[in-house]
């Protein structure tokens, strides 16, 4: 029984292949910039106060590798990009309920969990297509302008956001199964994702109050770590996949027991 | 063996039953008829059925299965189809994918013979649909995997005349290959046409569970009197005379006695004409909704 993850995985290309050309076109801007403003990038460390760095947790921009993780990385794939995943979610079956396609579906000789679980698994197609995608024009745009991009770093940075980015998608499932209203479960989760971000960012700034953070996701994915001091939190990515299972239970529990 | 059981099945919303104790078979081969106005509560009966909702109280089996427990109806759902109210497709598949969909669920050994019954048109997104054509692709996706059991929520609204005549006669012909059709339907013509017994239900309780014939029976005859002259209404109206509506010397009622004590009556007024006829069911219905009754609407 794969009808539902066929349609739902067909459903995510556009817009994955849509994020993945967005992604393109940053980069090659931000790679074509790189050579001209590596020195000011210096400077602009010395200008700005520590907190802002802190809050995007950049360092080393003068660096390719600290540049891309400030530019691409900490803002795109660490806020941005999860805002899309709870998006997503969060419509996979409020979206379903409102337009009553789900009554149709639920006559099938098919399981709540299974409906469920096939919807949350067609997020294998942005998964893949961005986690493969961006990396290869990173690491050859780095090379087209003569610079190196330790590839195993690359790798991980893509590798250790899935859990994070499923965790984003668990948040907007959660709201998808509570909330009727597909608008409200989208506007729900990406707010709550933000807010839970901003959190972790501002909690950094102060070190008596960075224990906040740790009930964000967030907190378990450093992607400068990875990318400027090749540190992989693999414990983190666990503690995130192990939060995305619990929202996936309680997204299918409450599903299974709730009215369409 | 009944096709669907339901046993004092209640839905609540807060103060509010949707359902109240509704309890009635339908058996296996018929076309039952369930019939109500809008709000009435039909919509939610076959939601229960379906598992969408669950009952507050009560139960009920379908093919067998009782609704409460989730994974055995899951599975007798293979042999049941459903087309609801309010269809929501996959808008921006074509009706071709949208089909291909559910036969991947559920197969689709008679598509082809249905398509030539009801066609909407398949290479189109079913985002252009208008609202017949939408209804065509729910009743193909509704009868192609060949259930026992077709559980239809107002299967005719939007179908011109013509598709409504074949529909009509498509769930005659599945009742005579030994198929169970439960139906629900406002349209009383519709219900009077094709069904063998109707349920009414109103404000959430069934009032009524008759086989058509009885139902039409117990409704009275309809009856049209041409008097020579205007008559004294007090004089000629009796107890068993409903719905009375005079128009000059033409008197036209509902009588719901014996047809002799009726004539008995007549010969004492000077009567040039008389017309004694089947009443209609929107008239019956009138007895179990009142003419007043706000819940009465199309």
């Amino acid at each position: 029984m794969t009808a539902i993850l066929r349609l739902e995985s067909r459903k995510r290309v556009r817009g994955s292949i849509v994020l993945l050309v967005v992604f393109g076109v940053l980069s090659a801007l931000y790679f074509s910039m790189f050579p001209g403003i590596q020195e000011e990038m210096e400077v602009l460390e010395e200008a700005f106060p520590g907190y802002m760095f802190d809050m995007f947790m950049i360092e080393e921009i003068h660096t390719i590798e600290g540049f891309i993780a400030a530019e691409i990385y900490s803002f795109f794939w660490a806020l941005l990009l999860p805002i899309y995943f709870a998006y997503v979610g969060a419509g996979l079956i409020a979206g379903d309920v409102q337009n009553r396609t789900m009554d149709l579906t639920l006559s099938m000789p098919v399981s709540r969990e299974s409906i469920v679980l096939q919807k949350v698994s067609a997020l294998w197609v942005p998964l893949v297509v961005l986690n493969v995608g961006v990396p290869i024009v990173v690491y050859v745009g780095a090379r087209l302008i003569g610079e190196s991009f330790d590839p195993v770093s690359l790798a991980m940075v893509h590798l250790l956001s899935i859990p994070y980015l499923l965790v984003c998608a668990g948040i907007g499932l959660v709201l998808s199964v509570l909330v009727d209203h597909v608008r409200t479960a989208r506007a729900a989760a990406l707010t709550l994702v933000f807010v839970l971000w901003l959190v972790d960012a501002v909690s950094r700034v102060d070190p008596d109050f960075e224990w906040i953070g740790e009930v964000t996701p967030s907190r378990y994915y450093d992607q400068t770590e990875i990318l400027v001091h090749q540190e992989y939190a693999l414990l983190d990515a666990g503690i995130l996949f192990v939060g995305f299972l619990v929202l996936l239970g309680v997204a299918v529990l409450v599903f299974i027991r709730r009215d369409i | 063996m009944s096709a669907i059981e339901i046993a004092d099945l209640t839905k609540r919303y807060g103060e509010v039953a949707a359902n109240d104790g509704v309890t009635f078979d339908v058996e296996a081969g018929e076309i039952f008829g369930y019939l109500g106005p809008n709000g009435a509560g039909k919509t939610t009966t076959i939601r229960l059925l379906l598992g969408l909702i669950k009952p507050t109280s009560g139960t009920a089996t379908v093919l067998g299965t009782d609704i409460r427990d989730r994974r055995a109806l899951t599975e007798a759902k293979a042999n049941v189809g459903y087309l609801p109210d309010t269809l929501g497709f996959e808008e921006r598949l074509t009706g071709r994918q949208v089909l291909d969909y559910f036969a991947r669920m559920r197969g689709d050994r008679r598509r082809e013979e249905l398509l030539e019954l009801f066609t909407p048109p398949l290479d189109q997104r079913v985002e252009t649909y208008s609202a017949g054509n939408r209804r065509m692709l729910g009743i193909v996706q509704a009868f192609m995997h060949d259930p026992d059991l077709a559980i239809l929520d107002e299967p005719t609204a939007g179908l011109d005349p013509l598709k409504q005549d074949r529909m009509h006669a498509f769930i005659e012909a599945e009742r005579d290959a030994g198929k169970t059709i439960f139906f629900s339907s406002h349209v009383l013509s519709e219900v009077q046409r094709v069904c063998d017994r109707v349920g009414i239900i109103r404000e959430g309780k069934l009032v009524a569970l008759e086989h058509i014939d009885d139902l039409l029976e117990r409704g009275g005859k309809h009856v049209r009197v041409q008097l020579a002259e205007a008559v004294d209404e007090e004089r000629f109206v009796t107890a068993e005379m409903i719905d009375v509506e005079t128009v000059g010397s033409t008197v036209r009622f509902t009588y719901t006695g014996e047809s002799a004590a009726l004539l008995e009556h007549l010969v004492r007024f000077e009567v040039e004409d008389v017309d004694i006829g089947d009443p209609q069911l929107d008239d019956i219905f009138k007895h179990y909704y009142g003419d007043d009754s706000p819940a009465r609407e199309e």
